[in-house]
């Protein structure tokens, strides 16, 4: 019996060494992998933002009164940047169609007199939204600035100081901000966008490895070999998943950490072992392209069509209450929804094992069932 | 318009630091079938590239149809009259067209006028005969038809020069010989000019001239019987008891002696043939010499003659092999099939196969391309499981005991299947691993492979950085790294040089004879088929013949005649006029025919009506001959079953 487990470890551990070598031979893929898990995550925390930043805006000032100077005046950085001024409505038309703007703020002639005057006024306010969330970010920010500033010329037109709106009954907006008190998008970008480059290598590199070994005949050496199917399988997950964790390793303590202060507040180990969970029954998606796949490129296609809906039902962009009911179903299937949840509760939250357990036994679960039907299915197509 | 084609002078092409060839004088002329021949790496595609103007080169000068390409411009003039076919089997035609297909995009790409296109796919579809399956996907072509179509696409814009880069590695003996009868007349009666390259030596002797070509510079050049001139021998084929003793003595003396089954058969450098065969008897002193031939030397021989000098090939010593596992080379069975069978979907790969193979035996499995040899290797190792029947492999039952079998079988597959990103000595230690050997009996096989395989030197090298020859000895060593009873090996030999294949068949005969091995082979090369000392003969799926090869020779001689060489001025124009008189089995052999036939009387007086004097000349039947004229036989009586 200790010599059959002794074989098994013999057998194990050389094929383990072998993937390792060929992956560090492979130089393009190992560069392709120290990218992705470095300056990608740190464009995407850098780059991508979800807030209303410089807003290109272009103003048409029809009065020219203290007033609308002072109304535009409150358009400000960071949220809008003013490009300059527009007199005809169709300039400012054009220039929305053509890009150059995304706002265009109109102050109506007589603004300041009516305002004076205490007649009711309204400037107007174009926005593009093509862009949906941004176009939704300008308008509330816009309206936030206007009546502001309505209630303060009103105010001012009682009589009563800046000071006075203090004893105005006014609902007061308290927010307490948790896990992120500065409200840094680049935390939360650069998380996921971590979560997403490790899920796309767990699903990518044991199918490429798998394919490879498919197109040059040798899984026939192996086959004809006393390795049984899990045998041959079994090293090639086990050394991809502890590469994609030296990467996210990498992007935690290179670029996350360093750079963008994330605070770790939750169990280091807890992370890295759950990581490893999540990336190794990933790798059953990548095991099931490999299966139908006969060369790299159609592995590659394959995993970009499972990669893709992952990725999108994962959480990420919208939480799962914003969803329509069917796609909401359809979310509790992918492990990376788990994944995320898990994640971003130990790095951020410092959640602990006992907060985590309805994810965990989730992406365990779909773990272990996706995992399963790709190892039945690699034995399938052998016999 | 002068009558050279191509001439050459000082030509020479380097990549990188890399010299391809260098100093090459060539002269085609018109209407000739001009043969490059040479191992891996002579420069033969380089050279074909060249004149066909779609690769520039640096030295030398370089002129086809008297225009001398020195510019982009230049060698775009006379594009239009080449036909290049590139290496690889169907790598220029596309997989989903259909053959009608692939011929009018060639058709169109080439601004051939409609009507002129369509009148010349009929007559190329017609010779060729591909015009029964024109509407079937290029990718559902056997080998031999897929180059067939590749030749035809070449041909559409009535090209006057055809370059084609080793039509024929991959494809079986039939459809090779086929090839080349198309070939033959295509030139002939379209007033063509070939320039064609190939590594099956024995099909040299079709050449009408040829140059061999070795790294990149020229050894020889001229036709057939000039070039025999220039390394005059004799081959000396003999029976002797014990086999194994008799081939070390020669070996010393002649390193050109190989195992041929039962017989020895060896090169002497010697002019006089009485003198020749004295020098073997000599050697064989004390020996029991059951037999004792000498027979005219080959082109392969005389190639590899003037090799062998040049480069030198692993030489395994003789007591390497001799830690011996000789208990089993008794008369044990290793293995036994029974009536196997595969199915896929509705298609029988593999009817109802059954053989035996022995201990310390060499069984070659021999068949067209799909016949079905890969498929019953690959239910005898435990890739595929058979649709039905049984089997023993190694001792064991194979549908019970498939672990066990599989620690004693090595597998050797068509793709010398190495992890080419590993070194030598780390694709042996993984293998080792695999097999469960430990460190002490691991670096002990290590050692031995690096001794058989003659890689001492490469033992950090990649296998990517292997040239073929090397690269096929190591993944052999792979496969005997824990000692198999059992050995398969599925072409082992194709895309090797000769040189190459001649070492490796050394080093599989010495498994058999010293260790015991049983060796189960499939090749192309019929002079390899030789090598075996038993062979079984597949067609469509099942075995049609088991038998040695002197069986089988024996048969086809009983049956068909003896063999004689027909030597005629425009042999290939005496084809069709020699069937038409009832001679079945013609065909056309370089600028000879060889003609199988019991009544030599007869064939003479056809002969002289077709203005023949030279009496036809009696020749040893070789294998290849043997299975042309099986398959052909087999081909015609099934006919209608959609096979050419």
């Amino acid at each position: 019996m200790k010599a059959e487990w002794q074989l098994a470890w013999r057998r194990f551990a050389v094929m383990l060494m072998k993937e390792l070598k060929q992956l560090g031979r492979d130089r393009v893929l190992l560069a392709f992998i120290v990218y992705a898990f470095t300056a990608d995550i740190f464009l995407a925390a850098s780059g991508v933002s979800l807030s209303l930043n410089h807003a290109a805006t272009l103003v048409q000032d029809l009065d020219h009164s203290p007033q609308s100077r002072e109304l535009l005046a409150r358009f400000q950085q960071p949220y809008f940047r003013i490009d300059g001024t527009v007199s005809q409505d169709a300039a400012a038309l054009a220039a929305l169609d053509q890009g150059r703007a995304m706002l265009v703020l109109s102050v109506p002639p007589q603004f300041g007199r009516d305002l004076a005057n205490g007649r009711p006024t309204s400037p107007a306010m174009q926005v593009d939204t093509t862009n949906s969330v941004l176009g939704f970010l300008a308008t509330s920010h816009a309206q936030q600035i206007v009546s502001q500033y309505g209630l303060e010329s009103a105010m001012q037109r009682l009589g009563m100081g800046a000071e006075a709106a203090r004893s105005l009954p006014q609902v007061q907006n308290d927010i307490r901000v948790w896990y992120n008190p500065n409200q840094e998008d680049s935390w939360f970008m650069g998380i996921a966008e971590m979560l997403n480059i490790a899920t796309v290598f767990a699903v990518l590199l044991p199918a490429a490895a798998m394919v490879r070994e498919k197109e040059r005949g040798t899984v026939e050496q192996l086959i004809v070999s006393p390795l049984s199917p899990l045998g041959i399988l079994l090293p090639k997950v086990v050394s991809m998943t502890g590469v994609i964790l030296c990467g996210v390793a990498l992007s935690l303590f290179l670029v996350l950490i360093p750079v963008f202060a994330i605070p770790m507040k939750g169990s280091l180990l807890l992370f890295f072992t759950l990581s490893g969970l999540y990336v190794f029954t990933t790798a059953g998606l990548g095991l099931f392209a490999a299966t139908i796949a006969r060369n790299l490129a159609q592995a590659g296609m394959l995993s970009i069509l499972i990669l893709a809906p992952m990725l999108f039902l994962s959480g990420a962009w919208t939480p799962p209450e914003a969803m329509p009911g069917w796609l909401r179903g359809l979310m509790f299937a992918s492990p990376l929804h788990y994944y995320l949840d898990i994640a971003f509760g130990i790095l951020l939250k410092g959640q602990g094992l006992a907060d985590l357990q309805p994810a965990i036994l989730g992406m365990s679960g779909i773990g272990v069932l996706v995992f399963g039907a790709g190892l039945l299915l690699f034995r399938r197509q052998f016999d | 318009m002068s009558d050279t084609i191509i001439k050459a002078s000082g030509f020479g092409k380097q990549y990188g630091a890399q010299v391809a060839v260098q100093g090459l004088d060539l002269d085609v002329r018109r209407g000739e079938l001009y043969g490059l021949i040479g191992p891996d790496g002579a420069g033969k595609s380089s050279l074909m590239k060249a004149v066909a103007g779609v690769l520039s080169f640096e030295h030398g000068q370089l002129e086809v149809f008297g225009q001398l390409l020195d510019s982009e411009r230049h060698a775009e003039a006379i594009k239009g009259r080449i036909g290049l076919m590139p290496q690889g089997l169907g790598q220029n035609l596309y997989g989903d067209l259909s053959i009608e297909e692939n011929v009018d995009f060639f058709a169109r790409l080439r601004l051939v006028p409609r009507a002129e296109a369509a009148a010349r796919k009929e007559q190329l579809l017609a010779i060729t005969r591909l015009a029964a399956f024109r509407h079937r996907p290029m990718k559902q072509l056997s080998g031999g038809m897929k180059q067939k179509l590749g030749l035809v696409c070449t041909l559409i814009h009535a090209p006057q020069l055809i370059i084609l880069d080793e039509p024929t590695t991959g494809v079986d003996p039939v459809s090779r010989r086929d090839f080349w009868a198309i070939l033959a007349r295509l030139i002939a009666e379209q007033g063509l000019t070939a320039l064609v390259s190939t590594a099956y030596m024995d099909e040299a002797s079709r050449f009408t001239r040829m140059s061999l070509l070795h790294q990149g510079r020229k050894l020889a050049e001229g036709n057939p019987a000039q070039i025999l001139q220039q390394a005059p021998g004799w081959i000396v084929q003999c029976r002797v008891e014990p086999q194994l003793t008799a081939m070390q003595r020669l070996a010393v003396c002649w390193p050109q002696c190989e195992a041929m089954g039962p017989e020895i058969r060896l090169f002497v450098p010697e002019a006089d043939q009485p003198a020749a065969r004295q020098q073997v008897v000599d050697v064989l002193q004390g020996l029991e010499c059951q037999q004792l031939d000498v027979l005219d030397a080959e082109l392969e021989d005389v190639f590899v003659a003037m090799l062998g000098g040049k480069q030198n090939a692993a030489t395994v010593p003789v007591d390497l092999l001799a830690h011996t596992r000789s208990e089993l080379a008794g008369r044990e069975l290793a293995i036994e099939a029974k009536g196997l069978g595969k199915r896929f979907g509705d298609f029988v790969a593999v009817g109802d196969v059954s053989f035996q193979v022995r201990q310390g035996e060499i069984f070659g499995l021999l068949g067209a391309n799909g016949a079905g040899k890969t498929t019953a290797i690959k239910m005898l190792t435990g890739i595929l499981p058979p649709s039905s029947g049984s089997g023993r492999v190694a001792g064991a039952d194979m549908q019970q005991a498939g672990a066990l079998i599989k620690s004693r079988i090595g597998y050797m597959s068509q793709a010398f299947s190495l992890y080419l990103d590993l070194s030598v000595v780390e694709n042996i230690r993984l293998y080792a691993g695999i097999y469960g050997l430990d460190r002490k009996a691991r670096d002990v096989r290590l050692q031995w492979i690096l001794d058989m395989a003659g890689l001492h030197g490469h033992e950090n090298a990649l296998a990517a950085a292997l040239p073929m020859g090397l690269r096929q000895r190591l993944a052999l060593g792979c496969a005997l790294v824990h000692q198999p009873r059992v050995l398969f090996l599925d072409e082992p030999t194709s895309g090797v040089d000769p040189l190459g294949r001649r070492a490796f068949w050394d080093i599989l005969f010495r498994l058999s004879r010293q260790d015991g091995v049983a060796l189960l082979v499939t090749t192309h090369y019929m002079s390899e088929a030789e090598h075996c000392d038993h062979l079984a003969l597949m067609f469509a799926g099942r075995v049609v013949a088991d038998a040695s090869p002197q069986q089988m020779k024996q048969q086809v001689l009983t049956e068909a005649g003896q063999l004689y060489r027909v030597y005629a001025d425009h042999a290939a124009a005496l084809v069709s006029p020699l069937q038409a008189a009832g001679f079945a089995n013609v065909l056309p052999y370089g600028s000879a025919l060889h003609v199988l036939t019991p009544d030599v009387e007869r064939l003479q007086q056809v002969l002289r009506t077709l203005g023949v004097e030279r009496p036809p000349q009696p020749r040893p039947i070789a294998m290849e001959d043997v299975f042309v004229q099986r398959v052909s036989q087999l081909e015609a009586q099934s006919q209608g079953g959609g096979q050419p």
